[in-house]
């Protein structure tokens, strides 16, 4: 579904992707992993069009999106939870879950619209609860389902989630990745970007491992677990 | 001559102060539209009100088009002048800094300003009030029916900009670029389109506001950095990217004017009112409507 060939992205010029090749396929879950500035956020901007890339190309779907603009992304069906969720602070939940769903948004598909709402209020209810509060204003965690609620709004295809577990309780962490598994099984293809190794490799398929911009690793989910080069650095031996 | 009281001088400073602070009012509410998109001070704020009663003199008086039909030539053009602005000085700008945007935009301000010395020469324009000019006296204070157009205006700008950024999906994607502009391309907003929006959008309202003023003070071609500097001041004042600041800046800011030059001295115009907004600076640097938590994060 999707295929990311030898790419290579720069910030500032200081080189954080080099030759990164990986293959999405349609159903999946696929999860990368690697340590803090490995390049694991840099991928995802790249493949939502956030930044430029100076090598490479990115195909989904038989078609080459290297070039698509961020704002066209969405309407292609890929939608970024990015790092560090990066609401709107300002507006309330009910906007930022609404304004999910701009690329499609008109008055004709109203109904359509708030029947999206309700399926995102379903998968987090606390979220209805909150629904006029304003987003700067919630907890870490919630803060996480309404960036994955907003995310959803667009009608992703391909997910791309960036450390959605990052500085979120334990428990809500499960929870989280309960929701992605669920959505992977109703359908939703997942490229997945976790810093908590355990947790990516246990909901995933297949794996890669990242390391200062370099692919050094790949393999199915499971396998990964048990390597022992990837237990000692990645699940603390 | 009767003898005018001391209470109706007073009200009647206040009536004119509301009348120049609701122009300072619609003058700070642009660059609050286009802040709040993008963070860029819009220097080149005042030129559209400049230009709007420029334009305005000419439909109207050049071409003696109607009332009804030259105001919204008129602002249709300076919405156009908005838009040309974004499209040639701030979008194909490569790598934007803020500062440069802003720069960009003094640049163009200058650049607007020296065309219309060309185009209107020198000399202050004159525009017929829009009901005339005999005034209504209300408790001893003479005023201008002109003023009722200006703060009418005002209100009707308010109404149709609180409805438009709280009622309307696009209101909302503005909000939001303003917001976290990465988001805002996330989740389909072309923020290049909203920045060009947001131009039209704060020109629009610039030409409503020197349409309606200039029966009342009159227009050149250099007046527009002075309103510039006291727009931005009520910006400042209220609270910069908020709206209801914005206002109650701007009105603020015409009263203190008004009293000062009616109670003190009117050589001191312009100062009372920088006064006012530098003891404001050092107190309430966020301004009075401003929230505190988030002009911390902000860059300006």
């Amino acid at each position: 579904m999707l295929k990311i060939e030898g790419i290579s992205a720069a910030y500032h010029s200081i080189p954080v992707l080099k030759d990164v090749s990986i293959h999405v396929p349609k159903g999946k879950v696929v999860s990368i992993i690697g340590a803090n500035g490995s390049g694991k956020s840099t991928l995802l901007k790249a493949i939502s069009g956030l930044i430029k890339i100076n090598q490479g190309r990115i195909q989904y779907q038989d078609q080459d999106i290297t070039a698509i603009p961020a704002h066209r992304i969405v309407g292609l069906g890929i939608s970024l939870v990015p790092e560090g969720r990066q609401l709107f602070a300002h507006l309330s939940v009910q906007d930022n879950i609404r304004l999910g769903a701009y690329h499609y948004f008109k008055k004709s598909n109203r109904a359509e619209i708030e029947q999206s709402v309700k399926q995102a209020y379903q998968i987090f209810p606390i979220l209805e609860k909150r629904s006029k509060q304003i987003a700067g204003t919630l907890s870490g965690g919630e803060q996480q389902m309404l960036a994955i609620a907003r995310a959803l709004m667009g009608r992703p295809e391909l997910l791309l989630l960036d450390e959605p577990s990052m500085g979120i309780a334990p428990l809500i962490v499960r929870e989280i990745f309960n929701v992605i598994v669920n959505l992977n099984q109703a359908g939703t293809t997942i490229l997945l970007v976790e810093q908590n190794a355990k947790a990516a490799l246990k909901v995933a398929h297949h794996s890669y491992v990242l390391e200062s911009g370099n692919i050094v690793l790949e393999g199915i989910a499971a396998e990964l677990l048990h390597n022992p080069k990837v237990k000692e650095v990645y699940l603390g031996g | 001559m009767e003898t005018i009281s001391f209470t109706s001088q007073l009200f009647q400073y206040l009536i004119t102060g509301l009348t120049v602070g609701s122009v300072y009012a619609m003058v700070a509410v642009g660059f609050n539209i286009i802040y709040n998109v993008t963070e860029i001070i819009n220097f080149a704020q005042g030129e559209f009100v400049m230009l709007g009663g420029l334009i305005m003199v000419f439909f109207h008086v050049g071409m003696a088009l109607p009332l009804v039909l030259a105001f919204p030539a008129t602002v249709i053009l300076v919405t156009l002048v908005g838009i040309l602005l974004d499209r040639l000085a701030i979008s194909p700008i490569r790598q934007p800094s803020v500062l440069t945007l802003i720069i960009a935009t003094i640049a163009a301000s200058i650049l607007i300003k020296g065309i219309a010395m060309f185009i209107w020469g020198k000399d202050p324009f004159d525009l017929p009030a829009f009901s005339g000019r005999n005034p209504i006296t209300v408790m001893g204070a003479v005023i201008q029916p002109q003023y009722f157009w200006v703060i009418g205006f005002l209100i009707v700008v308010v109404i149709a900009l609180s409805i438009f950024f709280d009622r309307t999906i696009i209101g909302k994607a503005m909000s939001a670029c303003a917001d976290n502009a990465d988001a805002a391309k996330l989740v389909g907003i072309n923020v290049k389109q909203m920045i060009l929006l947001s131009f039209a959008l704060s020109a629009a309202i610039g030409a409503v506001a020197g349409v309606t003023m200039t029966p009342i003070s009159l227009m050149e071609y250099d007046r527009g950095a002075m309103l510039a500097v006291k727009g931005f001041g009520a910006a400042i004042l209220g609270g910069l990217g908020s709206f209801p600041g914005a206002i109650l800046g701007g009105l603020i800011m015409g009263a203190i004017e008004s009293f000062g030059a009616g109670l003190v001295s009117s050589g001191y115009k312009d100062a009372f009112a920088l006064i006012v907004l530098l003891a404001v600076l050092f107190f309430k640097p966020s301004g009075i409507l401003g929230d505190i938590e988030i002009s911390k994060i902000k860059r300006f």
